[in-house]
């Protein structure tokens, strides 16, 4: 059930996230050719907030995640996580600072049953070298098997357990996205960006893994940044909203603030001659 | 999956490659079958079964490279001779033993694989293929242009037997002894770096590089480690075979022998070392054959001579992989696994 859960956010926090927050993108300008996709964007992600970024379509949302996530390049402006820069960090090294992220659609390694992909997660924790791997009964082995029982954690989080073994490829959707979840979350990260999870997801689907958004954020107690179109989703579950339209941040509230914001009303319904 | 009544109760038994009795009384004869093989089979079978050991190697290499991290890669006999060049001048020049010569063959072979798996990072697929193919042709023109002294030129290289302690591997059985230890320590090696960290990581990025990169994975480093690991199971197939023939050209390490271990990799299934094993096999087996029985057709029909029989057993192999090619594109091993499945679910259909 999507129960309505979100706590009330009074200003006075809203302030205290921005002091110390985790992620934050100070006026970031994002060009493809003529089209400005974003445009002069400021958002920051407080320490244990789920920040929801909504918006029409084409309104530069899934832009605004892989500036985030160190995936493009701001042509101007600059994104910060933990206080270091991220532009000119390798993506392998804004995610072994501790930023994960899940993917429209599926980005999952489909020749792979469910363990080997929750394991590639663990990757950035695992030490073992080639040589140790070649002799593989040791310490590799013994690493394997201390990460197994993390990985068996979030199988038994996220209530996979019955397709464990089998290839990502056979699963239906739903089950994907949850992998691809069970993926992010055992990189361990101190900040989850989910792009587009309910995307393509039935009712049920949809009740299950904002079910599990939920459990995530009271396990690990990290931050999330959700790019979502549900509207019931995001109300239900987003601390904050920010609300992106042609680029350009509109709007930025708790939910009922955004809900009554006469601008975020044009953008998604137009304006009516009354 | 696993048979039924068979549950893993720890996560070590869970991960295991054994898993079954059965399993391992079968691994067990089968090593029994490769100690007794050379006391069982003539002299020139011994020697096909060495030659399969040696390619053995050099195809894991190519799987591991091919089948898991995905990087197309049509220079792997150049490897080899790299491998084989360098263990026979150091085995010449430094008098060195053949078990420094040999890793230090596969070592060379692993650098000169690194340079272009630094090129996987930036080219794909076929542009790749075309990449690798210039190893092939840098090879030949190094070996044959570079100073005679070095690596013997067009003469090649003559190498004395391998020794140690005193006893030196001169004998037909006492090298498929040598390479039986070497390939089966190889083989070993070879499944655990694919069951590690490194060989998720391989199939991660031959399965989509944007979402591995997410992962944490070094997209660039995890492509060269696939070209050095499988150039260096190249070299250590080169330096065996360096010892085994005991003469390094440049003519047995073509492109043409390349497209073979491909063709092994493929009948036998990407993507799984048992596979590798059971490419060379079906494949040396069944060229094998056709040696052997060429001259029987040259004899039955006179009329046909020499060179059309042996042209058209080239032919008739090459048939043999575009059939597999269209009719089991995931090679035997793919095979394998359905029957065993279905075997093991009989009488459910799932």
């Amino acid at each position: 059930m999507l129960s309505a859960v979100s706590p009330l956010y009074s200003a006075s926090q809203s302030r205290a996230a921005q002091n110390a927050a985790v992620l934050v993108a100070d006026g970031i300008r994002m060009a493809f050719g003529g089209v400005v996709a974003l445009d002069n964007v400021s958002i920051a992600v407080g320490v244990d907030e789920l920040l929801a970024v909504i918006g029409p379509n084409g309104a530069g949302k899934t832009s605004l995640m892989n500036c985030l996530s160190g995936f493009y390049r701001p042509q101007q402006g600059e994104v910060r996580f933990n206080g270091s820069l991220l532009s000119g960090m390798g993506v392998h090294h804004i995610v072994k600072a501790g930023l994960a992220r899940t993917f429209q659609g599926t980005h999952i390694f489909s020749n792979m049953t469910v363990i080997e992909n929750i394991m590639v997660g663990r990757h950035i924790h695992m030490k073992s070298s080639i040589p140790s791997a070649f002799f593989y009964f040791g310490p590799c082995r013994r690493e394997e098997i201390r990460h197994r029982e993390v990985v068996e954690e979030i199988i038994e989080l996220l209530e996979i357990e019955s397709i464990r073994h089998q290839p990502v490829g056979s699963l239906g959707y739903g089950l994907r996205k949850r992998v691809d979840l069970g993926r992010a979350l055992a990189q361990e990260p101190s900040i989850l960006l989910m792009d587009e999870p309910m995307a393509g997801m039935n009712t049920e689907e949809k009740e299950d893994l904002a079910r599990f958004i939920l459990d995530v954020r009271e396990a690990r107690q990290i931050p999330v940044v959700l790019v979502e179109h549900d509207m019931g989703v995001v109300m239900d579950l987003a601390d904050r909203i920010v609300v992106l339209d042609f680029g350009r941040k509109i709007a930025e509230g708790t939910p009922l603030e955004v809900q009554k914001n006469p601008a975020v009303l044009k953008a998604y319904l137009g304006e009516g001659n009354r | 999956m696993d048979p039924a009544g068979v549950f893993a109760t720890s996560f070590e038994r869970d991960q295991a490659l054994i898993r079954t009795r059965g399993q391992c009384v079968a691994l067990v004869l089968l090593f029994v079958a490769l100690v007794i093989l050379p006391h069982v089979l003539g002299p020139r079978l011994v020697a096909i079964s060495t030659n399969m050991l040696i390619m053995a190697v050099v195809v894991i290499g190519l799987q591991i490279n091919m089948g898991y991290a995905g990087q197309i890669n049509l220079g792997q006999a150049a490897f080899m001779g790299v491998g084989a060049y360098a263990t026979g001048a150091l085995a010449i020049k430094f008098n060195l033993p053949f078990w420094l010569s040999i890793p230090f063959g596969g070592c060379a072979a692993a650098v000169f694989g690194f340079i272009f798996g630094l090129s996987a990072v930036r080219i794909k697929g076929f542009y790749l293929a075309l990449t690798t193919i210039a190893a092939q042709t840098l090879f030949h023109f190094l070996i044959l242009n570079l100073p005679q002294s070095w690596f013997g030129g067009s003469n090649g290289l003559t190498l004395e037997p391998a020794q140690i302690f005193g006893f030196s591997f001169v004998s037909e059985t006492s090298i498929y002894y040598l390479c039986l230890a070497v390939t089966a320590a190889m083989v070993f090696g070879a499944y655990g770096i694919v069951r590690s960290r490194h060989g998720r990581a391989f199939v991660a990025v031959c399965d989509d590089d944007v979402a591995s990169g997410l992962m944490g994975i070094n997209v660039v480093r995890t492509k060269a480690t696939a070209f050095l690991i499988g150039a260096f199971y190249a070299g250590i197939g080169g330096g065996l075979w360096a010892y085994y023939v005991r003469f390094v050209a440049v003519d047995q390490f073509t492109l043409f022998h390349s497209i073979w271990f491909i063709a092994m990799v493929i009948v036998g299934g990407l993507g799984s070392i048992t596979g590798a094993l059971i490419g060379v096999f079906v494949i040396k087996a069944i060229q094998e054959s056709f040696v052997t029985l060429g001259p029987s057709i040259v004899a039955q029909f006179p009329s046909l001579g020499g060179d059309v029989v042996f042209a058209m057993m080239n032919v008739f192999l090459g048939g043999i992989i575009a059939a597999f090619l269209i009719f089991e594109p995931r090679g035997l091993m793919h095979r394998w696994n359905i029957l065993k499945r279905s075997y093991r679910l009989w009488p459910f259909p799932y």
